[in-house]
C-alpha cells in the first residue's frame, strides 16, 4: 500500500513539472492550458510509442485472435445455464431455475462436500508425503539408490488413471480372487470363511482407499519440487550444525525442513486453486455404494448429463458453471494469499 | 483500484452479455424446431422426391459385424445389393458405438450437433426420445413397406406405436435372458438341473456352488451366482441379471393390471425380492464384487480359464448367446455343456424386453421425403426376405457365411483336462449354405450379424428361405426361451421421468447398495428413498395416470 502511495506520489511530482516547463517554454500561459498541452503531448507520445513498436503489435494480434477464439468464445455457451436445453428441441429460457433446481439437490450439496473434502485432503497428504520422501531421499548417501529409488516411485505418476483403478480393483476385490482379502484371511485378520471387505463399496474404507492410491501415484512425482529446493541450501549450513554437535535428525528438523517451509507453501496455494477439477480419480474407482462419501461436482455432472438418455444440459452447464465460479473465488483467494505470503501473486 | 473497478465491470459486463446472446438457439448450426439439423450434407432436396446419396447409421454392439469382424464386407455388400434394387450409389456411413455405453454416447454425439440419419435405440431410450419430435412418424410408411405382406408377428410393431404413431421400427422381437448352469458342476455337487423347481431349490443349489467346491480346486473360491450389479437401472427391463432373487417384483415405474401406473420400487414385492438379495449377499452366493462388475466382466469370469472366483448359474441372453458361452467355456477348458434352467415356480416365466428399435432422425423440416427415401432405402430392405435381408441376418458372403464346397476345424489340436478333443470338424459341399470361422477367431463360429434369425419377424423367401442357421445350441436356446417368457411391462413416457431419470437413479442405486451389501433396513432404506424422489415418482405417476 505505502508503495502504491510513494508510486502516486512520484507521478504527480513528475507531472508538475512537466506543467510548470510547459509554462516556462511559452507553450501555454497558465496551469489549465499547460495541463491541456501536456495531455495532448502524453497522447501524441503514447500513440508514437505504439507507432514505433507496431511490429510487435502486428504479431501479437494473431494470438489475441487465438486467444478470443479458444478461451472467449466458447464461454458462450455460459447462457446455456439459464436454458433448458436438450438434446431435441430449440433451447428455452428458464431464468435461474436451473440453480434453484441446483440447490435444491441434496446430491449436488453431496458432491460440493466431498470436491471440497477429498481434494483439499488429498492436497495436504500428498505434499506432506512428497515433502518426508524427499528429505529422506535428499539424506541418501548411496547416489544410485537415490536414483534408482526416485526413477521407482515416479513411475506410477505416468500410469493412466483407468490401468491404477483396473490394479487396484483386482487387488482390493471382495470375491475370492482378491488379493488383499486373501492376504487378510490367511492372517485370520478377517473371517476366512466370510465374504472379505469390499473396499472400493464401504463407504468407512473408500475414502482410506482412495487417499492411499492417490499418495502411492502421486508421491514421487510431486518430490520433484521439494528434491529441487533441497539441492539448492547452502552445505556450510549444515557444516555449521555439525560443528554445533547437532545430530542428522536435529540438521533435518532445523536446517533441511525450514529451509522447504517457502516452497511447501507455495505448492499448497498454486494447487489450492484447482480444487475444484477432480474427476478422473474418482470416476474410475467410485461406484453407487459410496455415492455419499465418492461423488464429486464432476461425476455429478457426468451422471446428470451422460448416463440418462435425455438429459438437460442447461441443467449441468449451470452446476458447470457453479463450479468454475467457486474455482474463480480460489484462485482469486491463492492469489491473495501468495502475495501476503511471498509478495507476488500468482495472476 | 480503478483499473481493478473496471476489470471487475469489464467481466460483469461480459457474462451478462454473452447471457443476453439468449437467441433460443445453439450457436454453432442451423436446427429445425425440433433440435436436429436441417439438411444433410450429402443429399439434395429435389420437389417432392429425395436424391438420397448417402445413409449416415449409428448403431451399439447389436450389429456383430464389427470393424475387425467383417463390418467392410457388409457395407460393400449392402451397398452392391443397393445399387443392385435402386440402380443409384448410396453410401452407407456406419457409426458403431461402445454397446456398454452407448446412452451416455449417444447424449455425447447429440451434444455436439451430430444426428445420424437412422440409429437404433434400445427400449428404455426409445421410450424418452418418442414423444420429443426427434424421432420420424414411420407410421404410413410401416403401413405401405414392402415387406408388410411378408410379416409374421405384427405385433411386435402395433404394440410400439405410441398414440397411434410408430416412431421405431423393430425387425425382431425382443429376447430375454434365461439362467444357465454348468452341467460340470452340477454333476460335481450331485444336483439335476431338472430338480431346480422353485427358489429354495434354486438357493440350495447356489450354496452347494459356493461351499462344495464345484471346480474342484480344493479351495473355496466358488460363487453360485454372479451378475452386473443387482439391478440395472439404466436397462430396461432392469430385472432379468438375477431373476430367481427378483420373482414377481419389478422396481420400476409400470402399469398395473387394472391400467393404473405404479412404482413397483415401493411395493412389497420389492422388498421381498431386497431380503432375498440381502441374505444370498451374507451368505456369500453372490459374487461379492457384483455390485462394480462390468457385464463384461461377470461374462468373463463366468466363462474363465481359471475358475476360481468363478459361479456356476448366471443369467444372461437367450439363443445365440447360449452357443457363445458354450463355446467359450469350451475355448478355454472349462467345460463342454451348459444346460438352462427352466424359470422356476416363483419366476413363472423369463422376461421378453421390449425390442430396441431402429428410428429415422426427423430434420423437421415439414417434408417427409428425405425420411421417406431413408426408410425405403433402409428399413424395408431389411426385411426384403432376400439378399439384404441376409446381410442383416447373417453378414456378408464369402466373409460370414457361404455356400461354396469348404471345410475347416474348430479348436484344432485342443483338449480339456480329461485329454477329450475339442475339436470339431465342419464340411459343406457346393450349393450349401453354412456359417464360416468368424473373421476375428478361428476357433468360433460365426452365429448372426444384427438379426437373429429365430426372432425376426418376417423369414426369408425365395432362393434365400433354406438359409437358416447351424448352430444348434443357438436355435435350442431361442425356441427354449420363446417356450418360457413373457413379455415385460411397457416403458413409461413422462416428462418427469426424463428430466429426473438420473437422480432416480442414484435413489435406486443407494437402496440396493444399502440393503445388499450394507445389510441395511429395508423399510428404512425405502423410506429414504420416498424422502428423496417420492415427490417426483408420485408428480410422473400423475402424469402418466393422467394421460391415460
Amino acid at each position: 500500500m505505502a508503495e502504491k502511495i510513494n508510486k502516486k506520489k512520484t507521478d504527480e511530482t513528475v507531472r508538475k513539472k512537466q506543467i510548470e516547463e510547459i509554462i516556462r517554454s511559452g507553450s501555454a500561459s497558465n496551469e489549465e492550458e499547460a495541463a491541456a498541452v501536456l495531455k495532448k503531448q502524453n497522447r501524441r507520445r503514447f500513440w508514437k510509442k505504439i507507432w514505433n513498436d507496431k511490429g510487435f503489435y502486428l504479431m501479437f494480434i494473431p494470438v489475441a485472435v487465438l486467444v478470443i477464439l479458444l478461451y472467449y468464445w466458447p464461454m458462450l455457451g455460459i447462457r446455456f445455464a439459464f436454458m433448458d436445453y436438450k438434446p431435441v428441441g430449440a433451447p428455452k429460457w428458464v431464468g435461474l431455475a436451473n440453480f434453484q433446481k441446483m440447490f435444491s439437490t441434496g446430491a449436488f450439496w453431496t458432491s460440493f462436500g466431498n470436491t471440497l473434502f477429498l481434494s483439499i485432503l488429498k492436497l495436504l497428504l500428498t505434499t506432506f508425503t512428497s515433502v518426508i520422501v524427499s528429505v529422506f531421499l535428499n539424506e541418501m548417501r548411496l547416489l544410485w539408490a537415490k536414483k534408482t529409488l526416485q526413477t521407482l516411485i515416479y513411475l506410477p505418476h505416468f500410469m493412466s488413471w483407468a490401468v491404477v483403478a483396473a490394479i487396484f480393483s483386482l487387488m482390493l476385490s471382495p470375491s475370492s480372487t482378491g488379493m488383499i482379502n486373501g492376504i487378510l484371511k490367511d492372517l485370520n485378520i478377517i473371517d476366512p470363511n466370510g465374504s472379505g471387505i469390499y473396499f472400493l463399496a464401504n463407504k468407512a474404507w473408500w475414502r482410506p482407499i482412495f487417499f492411499l492410491i492417490n499418495i502411492w501415484k502421486e508421491t514421487g512425482w510431486g518430490t520433484v519440487i521439494f528434491l529441487a529446493t533441497l539441492s539448492g541450501i547452502n552445505p556450510e549450513l549444515y557444516e555449521a550444525a555439525q560443528i554445533d554437535g547437532a545430530t542428522r535428525m536435529q540438521s533435518i528438523l532445523h536446517v533441511t525442513v525450514p529451509a522447504l517451509a517457502q516452497t511447501i507453501i507455495i505448492v499448497l496455494i498454486l494447487n489450492l486453486a484447482k480444487v475444484m477439477n477432480m474427476f478422473e480419480s474418482v470416476f474410475v474407482l467410485y461406484n453407487s455404494a459410496v455415492y455419499d462419501v465418492s461423488d464429486v461436482i464432476s461425476t455429478y455432472i457426468y451422471r446428470q448429463t451422460f448416463t440418462i438418455a435425455l438429459p438437460n444440459y442447461g441443467y449441468t452447464t449451470a452446476v458447470g458453471l457453479f463450479k468454475s465460479l467457486v474455482g474463480g473465488g480460489l484462485v482469486i483467494l491463492c492469489n491473495w494469499a501468495s502475495k501476503k505470503i511471498r509478495g507476488r501473486g500468482i495472476l | 483500484m480503478k483499473k481493478k473497478l473496471v476489470s471487475v465491470l469489464l467481466a460483469t459486463g461480459m457474462v451478462f452479455s454473452l447471457v443476453a446472446c439468449n437467441s433460443g438457439t445453439p450457436a454453432t448450426s442451423e436446427v429445425a424446431s425440433n433440435g436436429a439439423p436441417v439438411g444433410s450434407e450429402t443429399a439434395v432436396v429435389e420437389a417432392g422426391e429425395y436424391d438420397l446419396t448417402s445413409i449416415s447409421m449409428v448403431v451399439d454392439g447389436t450389429l456383430t459385424a464389427t470393424v475387425d469382424n467383417g463390418q467392410d464386407a457388409f457395407k460393400s455388400q449392402w451397398e452392391e445389393a443397393i445399387k443392385e434394387k435402386f440402380g443409384k450409389d448410396i453410401t452407407l456411413n456406419i457409426s458403431q458405438l461402445d454397446h456398454s455405453g452407448y446412452t451416455d454416447a449417444v447424449g455425447r454425439l447429440f451434444a455436439g450437433g451430430d444426428y445420424p440419419d437412422v440409429m437404433i435405440m434400445p427400449a428404455s431410450m426409445f421410450a424418452q426420445y418418442a414423444n420429443t419430435g426427434l424421432l420420424w412418424d414411420m407410421t404410413a410408411a410401416y403401413d405401405n413397406a414392402e415387406f408388410q405382406s411378408r410379416i409374421e408377428k405384427p405385433e411386435i410393431n402395433e404394440n410400439l406405436k405410441r398414440n397411434g404413431k410408430l416412431y421405431g421400427f423393430s425387425p425382431a422381437y425382443g429376447n430375454g435372458c434365461v439362467t444357465y448352469v454348468k452341467q460340470a458342476w452340477l454333476d460335481a455337487v450331485g444336483l439335476k438341473a431338472s430338480d431346480i423347481k422353485t427358489y429354495d431349490d434354486y438357493y440350495n443349489m447356489l450354496l452347494k456352488f459356493t461351499n462344495e467346491d464345484p471346480d474342484g480346486n480344493g479351495k473355496k473360491d466358488t460363487y453360485g451366482t454372479d451378475a452386473a450389479g443387482f439391478l440395472k437401472t439404466d436397462e430396461a427391463p432392469y430385472i432379468n441379471y438375477l431373476p430367481e432373487f427378483w420373482q414377481d417384483a419389478y422396481p420400476a415405474i409400470y402399469q398395473n393390471e387394472s391400467g393404473e401406473w405404479v412404482d413397483g420400487f415401493q411395493e412389497d414385492a420389492t422388498k421381498k425380492a431386497l431380503e432375498r438379495l440381502q441374505t444370498a449377499y451374507k451368505d456369500g452366493v453372490i459374487d461379492p464384487a457384483a455390485l462394480t462388475d462390468s457385464t463384461k466382466t461377470a461374462r468373463e469370469k463366468f466363462f474363465s480359464n481359471d475358475q476360481a472366483g468363478s459361479s456356476g448359474a448366471f443369467a444372461y441372453w437367450a439363443g445365440t448367446w447360449y452357443q457363445t458361452l458354450t463355446d467359450n467355456l469350451v475355448k478355454n477348458e472349462v467345460d463342454s455343456e451348459l444346460v438352462m434352467l427352466e424359470p422356476i415356480s416363483e419366476v413363472g416365466a423369463y422376461i421378453n424386453r421390449e425390442a430396441p428399435v431402429w428410428v429415422i432422425i426427423d430434420d423437421g423440416d415439414g417434408d417427409n421425403s428425405r425420411e421417406q427415401a431413408i426408410f425405403d432405402t433402409f428399413i424395408d430392405t431389411m426385411l426384403d426376405g432376400g439378399r439384404i435381408q441376409v446381410l442383416w441376418t447373417y453378414g456378408a458372403e464369402d466373409v460370414h457365411w457361404s455356400t461354396k464346397a469348404e471345410s475347416f476345424v474348430l479348436n484344432k489340436g485342443k483338449t480339456d483336462d480329461s485329454g477329450k478333443s475339442l475339436e470339431k470338424a465342419y464340411e459343406y459341399a457346393e450349393g450349401e449354405f453354412h456359417l464360416k470361422q468368424s473373421p476375428n477367431d478361428e476357433n468360433t463360429l460365426w452365429k448372426k450379424n444384427a438379426m437373429d434369425p429365430a426372432l425376426v419377424i418376417a423369414p426369408l423367401v425365395g432362393e434365400y428361405a433354406d438359409f437358416t442357421s447351424t448352430s444348434e445350441l443357438a436355435a435350442q436356446g431361442n425356441i427354449f426361451f420363446v417356450s418360457h417368457c413373457k413379455d415385460a411391462h411397457p416403458s413409461p413416457v413422462s416428462d418427469t421421468l426424463t428430466n429426473e431419470a438420473g437422480t432416480i437413479n442414484d435413489a435406486k442405486n443407494a437402496v440396493i447398495s444399502k440393503v445388499v451389501v450394507e445389510g441395511g433396513d429395508i423399510d428404512a432404506a425405502i423410506e429414504e428413498y420416498k424422502n428423496t424422489v417420492g415427490s417426483i415418482i408420485d408428480q410422473a405417476l400423475q402424469e402418466l395416470n393422467s394421460a391415460e
